[in-house]
């Protein structure tokens, strides 16, 4: 984030077993990061207070001091509200404020026209439950904020993190153990593969791909002139399939014919292209379009590096060779760019890879596989080969000069409910499964805890429709049709419906809007407009569902 | 920094009182190592196996260390002859209880009271414990097995369960030497709130909770090899042993390193610790595939293979210049691969259309 530093966890995970007060919005923590939901329940059972902000009653709200229940996509206007309450009661850090940050006045400016009154209308939670949150967590020194994918995948996504993190700022909940801005990383690597440069605004190390200065030093490390006309984001470049501009795509280790908003979009723009290539360890759906397909070793096959939400650069160790004639992604990129005609240094291994990188960042630059085998996982920033692991971010005031104040405004979801599509959708993981489930439904434990498809539907809305727990509805949104199985819950409110993504034979990004945020470019999973159309005939349906599931699920 | 009248003697040696801390982590500042069977510093003592007792002076009977909190002016002895000799009888005790060879017990992990046993000895082999434990109905979960027979009622399992996964699957029933473990209702383990953590299986000394895949594979973990990882789903980053049987190039299972050692200090989810099964699916990837003439997929070598990718992507920067290029990359590939990526991206081909997949 621009507010403080690049987007890391502010704080080390086993920081939290400590904190006080935990404000877990957005996270379903408990299925998303188990082990971080370990260590909250850890806190909780020390004694901590825990506030809980979903729109479903999940897990961890059955050991939280309070449940937001909100609306979807109204995350802005609750957290504007909490700082309207902190600044309203007094309880902010002036000290802090004025020695550490900018652009204060103007959130005071603004939060002043969001009262937890009108809030109690919008985000549907009480007044009183703003107030109390609030307070707790500006009195409370030790107050952690952890948030993940239902604060980001919103179009409104960058400024929930803005709304966040002037609570952080406002409370002077910074730079101290236990006391932070946790962004939980839903995928093993993504803080890796973001540090890595694997984005087309930074390099590796987050330098700007904007700064010319920048560009001439990876230039003349590599050798090669560098483009400065800018790159596309994801979003941006889905669209950019789908209008003829990019023709070639190369794929490495992802399927984003399932894990994509509006997926039957991009398959449309996936057949326009020239020429594919899939790098991959299964067969996904991907490769129907590709043109060529390389097979890949997984993780357990290969050697490199993981860095974890709390910026930890851990070891990958190979344990068993690839099976046939696969390769490690690493060698094969290698000789690409060779045969591409870009000379490549002989890297023995990913360790000589990783000191190239390490070389040309300074955050990386005292890490190497040689400390890490001394030391265990380190965290960074680590400048220099003496300096130590760096357990939290900011310590004596805010990274990079001072940490900016950004005034948000609430702005409804791109889609919202209407008499068409009166309910909301929303979606995410769950415990059992992990993304587009290529690795997790090839396991018996996770098939057999949650075999199909499903929408959690409040029985209330369901009876409303006729519609029997466990029967096959379809789910209609304004890009699709999908068909799975309706389950009663009381975990959503009765105008939200919820999804799982992990199921192949009912794709739920089918039904998700690809409308982006304006700055990252995430697509909007967490909302869209839907309804619920039961299935007539039960029986043949059932048969024919039946049948899909055999086909896309495992053995 | 301590007040002087605060002070406590274990073994002969002063050490200051901290509120609240038991007479076990008081000994480990000094380097003292009080053997335990049924304590884990993740869980509140339950002072169970009593193998922990030590002399407290004033106090009649032994005190469990693990549960006994320390005052000023408390004298303790960890070792001696009243000390060891409990030790000794309590190890006997529980083996007569779980299996007496160790080769046996061990048969899926190593097994705690069989190492605490060898380390200080024993009182002999005792005639076995005839103890009639109301076996768990017959249970079709994946995972875990359950092998009442080797339970030693340390409730290592349940205060698991209860405290750190916080989902209360499994409780301790029955009285006495029955006392055994079983869910709410003796429902099937899967119909339950269990999350198939597997954490239960780990603390547990004797292997009476046991890992099935493991069971069947038929290799006791002593015969397998770990090589430390880190798990491959989500943003957590345990770190994690792939137990590998080098001989059959082959993933076992996978265990957690010890509690606080690593960042998961020794808990794992359901899929870092069970979900591996796609290691070796059948379904992988063993050959590079080209697109045919009729437009099927056909295996290819990888010359052929990567002379079509280089030459594909070649003749789009030609025709179409190097911004019609993307290159799409993946949160579950390594740093190196990723860093690889964009290189190859900004440097072989020219164009910043270079971005991973997921956007936290
Ligand atoms: S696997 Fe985990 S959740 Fe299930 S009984 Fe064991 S400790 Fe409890
Ligand atoms: S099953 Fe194992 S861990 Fe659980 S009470 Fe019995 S011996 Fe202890
Ligand atoms: S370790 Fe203290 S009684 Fe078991």
């Amino acid at each position: 984030m621009t507010t403080y530093g690049a987007g890391a966890m502010t704080n080390s995970i086993p920081e939290i077993r400590d904190a006080d007060f935990l404000l877990v919005i957005g996270s379903n923590t408990s299925e998303a990061h188990p082990i971080i939901a370990m260590e909250m329940k850890r806190a909780v059972r020390r004694g901590a207070k825990l506030a809980v902000a979903d729109p479903r009653a999940i897990w961890m709200t059955e050991i939280a001091d309070w449940h937001l229940q909100i609306q979807p996509g109204s995350d802005v206007w609750l957290l504007n509200a909490m700082a309207h309450v902190i600044l309203e009661e007094g309880l902010e850090d002036r000290e802090f404020i004025e020695r550490n940050t900018e652009g204060f006045e103007s959130v005071a400016e603004t939060v002043r026209r969001y009262s937890p009154e009108e809030a109690e209308t919008v985000t549907g939670v009480p007044a009183a439950t703003i107030r109390e949150v609030a307070r707790a967590y500006a009195t409370t020194p030790k107050a952690g904020i952890y948030y993940t994918l239902g604060i980001t995948e919103h179009t409104t996504g960058t400024d929930n993190v803005y709304a966040l993190s002037n609570l952080v700022l406002m409370t002077g909940h910074l730079g101290q153990r236990s006391a932070g801005l946790n962004p939980l990383r839903g995928q093993n690597n993504v803080q890796g593969a973001n540090d890595a440069g694997a984005t087309p605004v930074f390099y590796p190390g987050y330098q700007s791909a904007l700064d010319p200065g920048v560009r001439r030093k990876f230039a003349e490390a590599w050798g090669v002139p560098q483009s400065d006309s800018p790159g596309l984001n994801l979003n941006q470049m889905m669209k950019a399939m789908d209008d003829g501009s990019i023709r070639g795509l190369y794929l490495m280790g992802e399927d984003i014919v399932i894990s994509e908003p509006n997926v039957a979009h991009v398959e449309e723009a996936m057949n326009h292209l020239d020429f594919v290539v899939v790098q991959d360890i299964f067969f996904n759906e991907s490769c129907r379009f590709a043109d060529v397909v390389l097979p890949a070793a997984c993780f357990a096959e290969k050697d490199g590096v993981f860095t974890n939400s709390d910026r930890r650069v851990q070891r990958v160790r190979k344990a068993v060779d690839a099976p046939g004639e696969a390769r490690a992604d690493w060698e094969i990129l290698v000789e690409v760019m060779r045969r591409a005609g870009l000379e490549q240094p002989d890297y023995p291994s990913p360790a000589e890879v990783y000191d190239e990188m390490a070389a040309l960042a300074p955050k990386f630059s005292g890490i190497s596989y040689q400390r890490i085998e001394a030391e265990g996982g380190l965290q960074w920033p680590v400048p220099t080969a003496d300096s130590p692991s760096t357990e939290y971010l900011h310590k004596g005031g805010v990274l990079r000069g001072k940490g900016l104040f950004q005034a948000v405004e609430y702005r409804a979801p791109a889609e919202c409910a209407d008499p068409e599509y009166p309910l909301v959708l929303s979606t995410g993981r769950t415990l059992y499964h992990y993304n587009a489930g290529t690795q997790t439904r090839r396991s018996a434990g996770p098939q057999l805890k949650q075999p199909e498809a499903f929408v959690e539907v409040h029985p209330r809305t369901a009876r409303r429709l006729g519609l029997d727990d466990g029967a096959l509805v379809d789910v209609v949104t304004r890009r699709g049709r999908v068909r799975c199985r309706a389950m009663y819950s009381r975990q959503v409110a009765k105008r939200v419906l919820w999804m799982p993504f992990h199921f192949p034979e009912a794709r739920t990004n089918y039904l998700t809007n690809d409308a982006g945020d304006a700055v990252t470019g995430t697509g909007e999973y967490k909302v869209c407009a839907a309804r619920l159309e039961p299935v007539a005939e039960q029986g043949p349906a059932e048969q024919r569902f039946r049948g899909a599931f055999a086909a896309a699920g495992a053995d | 920094m301590s007040d002087p009248k605060s002070l406590l003697v274990i073994d002969g040696n002063e050490v200051d009182v901290r509120p609240g801390e038991t007479i076990l982590h008081a000994a480990r500042r000094i380097g003292i190592d009080i053997p335990t069977l049924c304590h884990d510093d993740r869980l509140d003592p339950a002072a169970a196996c009593r193998l922990c007792l030590v002399e407290v002076e004033g106090a009649r009977l032994m005190q469990p260390a693990c549960a006994t909190r320390t005052s000023s002016n408390m004298v303790v002895r960890t070792a001696g002859g009243r000390v060891e000799r409990n030790r000794r009888f309590i190890l006997s005790l529980h083996l007569a209880d779980t299996i007496q060879e160790r080769a046996v017990c061990e048969d899926n992990g190593p097994s705690r009271l069989h190492e605490m046993a060898e380390l200080h000895g024993t009182a002999g082999v005792w005639p076995a414990i005839e103890s009639e434990r109301a076996a768990r109905p017959d249970d079709d979960n994946p995972y875990v097995a359950f092998r009442p027979d080797r339970c030693i009622a340390c409730s290592l399992c349940t205060r698991y369960c209860d405290q750190v996964e916080a989902v209360s699957a499994i409780t301790m029933a029955a009285r006495g030497a029955r006392t055994t473990v079983s869910t709410a209702d003796r429902l099937a383990l899967t119909d339950t709130t269990c999350e198939l953590c597997g954490g239960c299986i780990d603390v547990c000394p004797t292997g009476a909770m046991s890992e099935r895949p493991a069971l069947v594979y038929g290799k006791p973990e002593a015969e397998l090899e770990k090589v430390r990882s880190t798990c491959n789903f989500c943003g957590v980053g345990c770190q994690v042993d792939l137990n590998v049987d080098r001989a059959a190039n082959h993933v076992v299972k996978v265990t957690s390193p010890p509690p606080g050692t690593t960042v998961n200090d020794g808990n794992l989810c359901v899929k870092g610790r069970f979900a591996n099964d796609f290691i070796h699916h059948e379904d992988r990837l063993t050959t590079p595939l080209i697109r045919a003439e009729d437009g099927s997929l056909q295996p290819a070598s990888w010359e052929e293979a990567l002379a079509r990718t280089v030459e594909g992507l070649a003749r789009v920067k030609s025709e179409h210049g190097a911004d019609a290029l993307a290159f799409i990359s993946s949160s579950r590939c390594t740093v190196e691969e990723n860093y690889l990526i964009q290189k190859m991206a900004r440097a072989a081909y020219g164009t910043h259309n270079v971005h991973q997949c997921a956007a936290t």
